[in-house]
């Protein structure tokens, strides 16, 4: 059942309307079914049981990206994405979840099972990726822009403990995530090598399973406890100045849902809240560094996009513009509604493509009209969806420490960036 | 209930996707901004005159009701389906069709949402001044019905004053056009104040022309503390004496200041018993003018601080604390009802006490804001409807602010219109013979009476 707590929030909702405005899914849809406050009201009707949790209703529940845009902008402060998760779970547990999400997160659950169907999928991917697929695109992403999983995963290509290049003055274990142990390598490498450069000694778990964020967010949240639980005990290292994470998404499992769930499920939090003290976006970790003098120009104009994870889960906002913006001979843009979902939101544009279309389009054409030719962001959810769905070749996807190991001059690029 | 073979025909007008009927659908149709819920038994969203008329005449032909909404921000059960029958929701029809720089008007259907209209306009160096609290979420044709009115009412007026013409459908679905798109127009009844207000109960709005002004070339922001309430009432007459037209004028209590304080941190002394926040704007130089004169009316009047923004940013900073204050107030308890009575602008100090001391004597925790520049309060009842007992003493409260609102010559509601929170309250200010001429005007639009119906106009219980 929901957390007590959380039930009153629905008695909070005092129906102002201001959500619907904050909300992209309903600036889409324009019903009121969509946007915040009706949600909140249709899981205040649940919990009154005027209301069977119907697939409908569950329908409804998942017409969105969990942006939280509408939780920052409740003014009655309403932890309206709390509620939404919670009700997705208490969903999953009365109706279950698709045969492809179970089969997805069957995969991200396993150790054994996610390597070897990443093997695999290197191999026979586009096949798998029809199950998922309508013609020619999964969700709003053309197949030929889904990036090719990385040959080798990113952990096996490094040892447990990487020593700095110089004389080691700090100490990090390092979170890659999903994404970047199996598809966009060249940040995993990226944030290794300026992390070595400045004199960091980067710890890499062997042992680091996937998040689970996609899991529980589902509402799945049983069947995430494994991979929550288990990240919690192999990032338990001692004497290190952070856990550095490069992925929004998983910075905001670690950071934030973990404590979430655990304590809503009637866990124990003490282990989720140590290591939630230790976690920093790569953005946030690099800052302590007097980065300037490892700089070198990068004649380029860049934009930066605010992926929901960091921007709201973890309040990082001025971090990563910060960053761009030592970079010498980079120029630095700021496109409108730079803090707005790119329309992603993980499942989300794979169950609704016409929705997040228009939310990514609106998206597409703020980063146009910077005339920039590099979006940074750091988050591999968002750089499929932009990187998927933008028209023009000539602007690429890259997370900020890829653009920062450019400007060191640390060559480390195997595969083109996009 | 909706006759099948009536739903059926709305479904032919509008498509299956944009006519509701599903349990989940209607539940989030059955409320708006107020306490209240009743549930509709469908829910169309009309993309187009034609479509509009075409479900007036079916709605007519089978006496079903219908009831029109905007973005459902309203405050007083406006835009429910009171009676059942069918919302028509006007989200999905929602295109600015004209704006014209050189005529300085425009035209939009009455989905637009009033920010995103204002920010379009003011990209071409207009401006459109209506401008309420749910501005960001409200929509133009919401407005239009609700005579919406905001915080520039003191200098720029309301919905009302901007209205050039509308296109309007009328009950038994026949189209028909008020105004025109000239500033002067006499020709005829003003059938388009007339639509203007009427909450939805004479004609469904298709289409509105409204009045652009030029942007005001510049603004500053002042704000100024005071340690008494009667310090920043008579600021605000000597501000209205002088002449000086303030484009916004707000005054924040007490209660107000704290939960600023609480949540925000703004800075504002927590001791402090109010607040006034103004805009001037206008060309450079008299804006500087007046910017010092108010400044210098504040501190004779004895205000502990007086703040002079000195840009656009620092405006904004000011501006932070207004625009958190209702965030701030309605996290306090469960439920905020926002009044909204307004009285002649001498009255404004009393009226505020006044207030204050309903609050403390039925046990009631009200903040007020005012809009004190033209004499509108908000006072922000603050409780939880689930509390029998205690929304019995927020009745009593409202009642007693309206009387005494009434008493010194005001109105029972400044801007939020009366719906059904305030209908009972209706024969207080309106005589017999007046709520006879409305019956009568109602009559001829809506002989039926299937627009809205259990609206204000109807005095009986619900």
């Amino acid at each position: 059942m929901i957390f007590e707590q959380l039930k009153e929030e629905v008695h909070k909702c005092i129906k102002c309307g201001l959500c619907m405005n904050a909300c992209p899914v309903y600036k889409q849809l324009y019903f009121e079914g969509a946007s915040p406050r009706g949600k909140v009201q249709l899981i205040r009707k649940v919990l009154e049981a005027q209301l069977e949790p119907s697939e409908h209703f569950r329908d409804l529940l998942f017409t969105c990206l969990l942006c939280e845009n509408c939780s920052v902008n409740c003014p009655s402060g309403l932890k309206v994405d709390r509620l939404m998760k919670a009700m997705r779970a208490e969903l999953e547990q009365k109706l279950g979840l698709g045969w492809q999400k179970r089969m997805v997160f069957h995969l991200l659950r396993s150790s054994r099972l996610l390597p070897f169907a990443m093997f695999w999928g290197r191999i026979f991917g586009p096949t798998l990726l029809s199950f998922f697929a309508k013609e020619g695109k999964v969700g709003t992403i053309p197949y030929d822009r889904i990036p090719r999983i990385n040959p080798v995963p990113l952990i096996k290509q490094y040892s447990e403990t990487i020593l700095p290049d110089k004389r080691k003055i700090g100490r990090v274990v390092y979170f890659t995530g999903c994404a970047t142990n199996y598809l966009f390598e060249n940040v995993g490498h990226s944030a290794i090598a300026v992390l070595r450069r400045l004199g960091v000694e980067v710890i890499l778990p062997k042992g680091q399973m996937c998040c689970g964020l996609p899991i529980f967010l589902s509402g799945a949240r049983k069947m995430a406890l494994d991979n929550i639980r288990h990240n919690l005990q192999i990032l338990d290292v001692e004497k290190v100045d952070a856990v550095v994470v490069d992925c929004a998404t998983c910075g905001a499992a670690l950071k934030k849902e973990y404590i979430h769930i655990l304590e809503e499920m009637g866990e124990d939090t003490e282990a989720a809240k140590a290591v939630a003290e230790k976690v920093l976006d790569i953005s946030q970790y690099l800052l302590r560094f007097d980065l300037a003098k490892y700089l070198g120009p990068v004649r380029n104009r860049v934009t930066y996009h605010d992926p929901c994870h960091l921007i709201r889960s973890q309040a990082v906002k001025a971090e990563p513009r910060s960053l761009l913006k030592l970079i010498p001979g980079l120029e630095f843009i700021e496109m409108a509604g730079a803090d707005t979902c790119c329309g992603g939101g993980g499942t989300f544009q794979w169950e609704h493509p016409e929705v997040a279309s228009g939310i990514t389009n609106n998206k597409i054409r703020a980063i146009e009209e910077t005339q920039a030719s590099v979006v940074a962001s750091g988050c591999p959810g968002c750089r499929l969806q932009i990187c998927g769905n933008l028209e023009s070749e000539s602007i690429g996807v890259a997370h900020p420490v890829e653009l920062l190991a450019k400007s060191m001059n640390l060559v480390i690029a195997r595969r083109k960036l996009r | 209930m909706l006759r099948p073979e009536v739903l059926q025909e709305f479904m032919s007008i509008v498509g299956s996707d944009r006519c509701k009927t599903a349990k989940e659908d209607l539940l989030t149709y059955a409320y708006d901004a107020y306490i209240c819920e009743f549930l509709p038994d469908a829910v169309l969203f009309p993309k187009s005159r034609e479509e509009v008329s075409e479900i007036m005449q079916t709605a007519s032909a089978n006496d079903v009701f219908v009831t029109p909404r905007g973005a459902g921000s309203g405050l007083g059960g406006a835009a429910l389906a009171k009676r059942g029958g069918v919302v028509l929701c006007f989200t999905m029809m929602n295109r600015i069709l004209e704006i014209s720089p050189a005529n300085r008007y425009a035209i939009v259907e009455p989905g637009v949402v009033i920010a995103e209209f204002q920010k379009e306009v003011e990209t071409l160096g207009l401006f459109y001044p209506p401008d309420p609290g749910s501005a960001a979420v409200a929509t133009m044709g919401g407005a239009v019905a609700m005579n919406a009115g905001g915080m520039r009412g003191v200098k720029y007026g309301v919905t009302r004053d901007y209205l050039l013409g509308l296109e309007i459908v009328l009950p038994t679905g026949a189209v028909m056009k008020t105004g025109t798109v000239t500033t002067k127009d006499v020709t005829g009844y003003d059938l388009t104040r007339l639509i203007c207000g009427s909450e939805g109960t004479l004609a469904v709005v298709t289409k509105i022309t409204v009045r652009l002004l030029p942007k005001p070339r510049t603004k500053r922001t002042l704000q100024a503390v005071y340690d008494a309430i009667d310090q920043a009432g008579t600021t605000v007459s000597k501000i209205i004496e002088s002449g000086i037209v303030p484009a916004t004028l707000e005054l924040m209590d007490k209660t107000i200041i704290k939960a600023l304080e609480d949540s925000a941190h703004l800075g504002l002394p927590r001791d402090a018993e109010a607040v006034l926040l103004m805009d001037v704007d206008g060309d450079p130089e008299t804006v500087e003018k007046q910017a010092a004169t108010v400044a210098g009316f504040c501190r004779e009047q004895g205000a502990r601080e007086v703040r002079v923004s000195a840009s656009e940013k620092e405006n904004e900073r000011l501006w932070a604390a207004r625009r958190s204050a209702f965030g701030a107030v309605a996290r306090m308890r469960p439920n905020c009802l926002i009044e909204d009575a307004t009285v002649p602008v001498s009255y404004l100090t009393s009226a505020i006490k006044r207030v204050i001391e309903i609050a403390e004597r039925n046990n009631v925790l009200i903040a007020v804001l005012a809009h004190a520049g033209d004499g509108n309060l908000h006072p922000l009842i603050l409780c939880d409807r689930r509390d029998n007992e205690e929304m019995q003493r927020v009745e009593k409260s409202m009642d007693e602010i309206v009387d005494y609102a009434l008493s010194v010559g005001g109105t029972l509601s400044g801007e939020h219109g009366i719906g059904i929170s305030k209908s009972k309250y209706l024969s207080k200010q309106l005589s017999q013979t007046s709520l006879d001429v409305m019956r009568g005007v109602k009559k001829l639009f809506d002989p039926r009476g299937i627009l809205n119906p259990g609206s204000f106009l109807e005095d009986r219980e619900l």
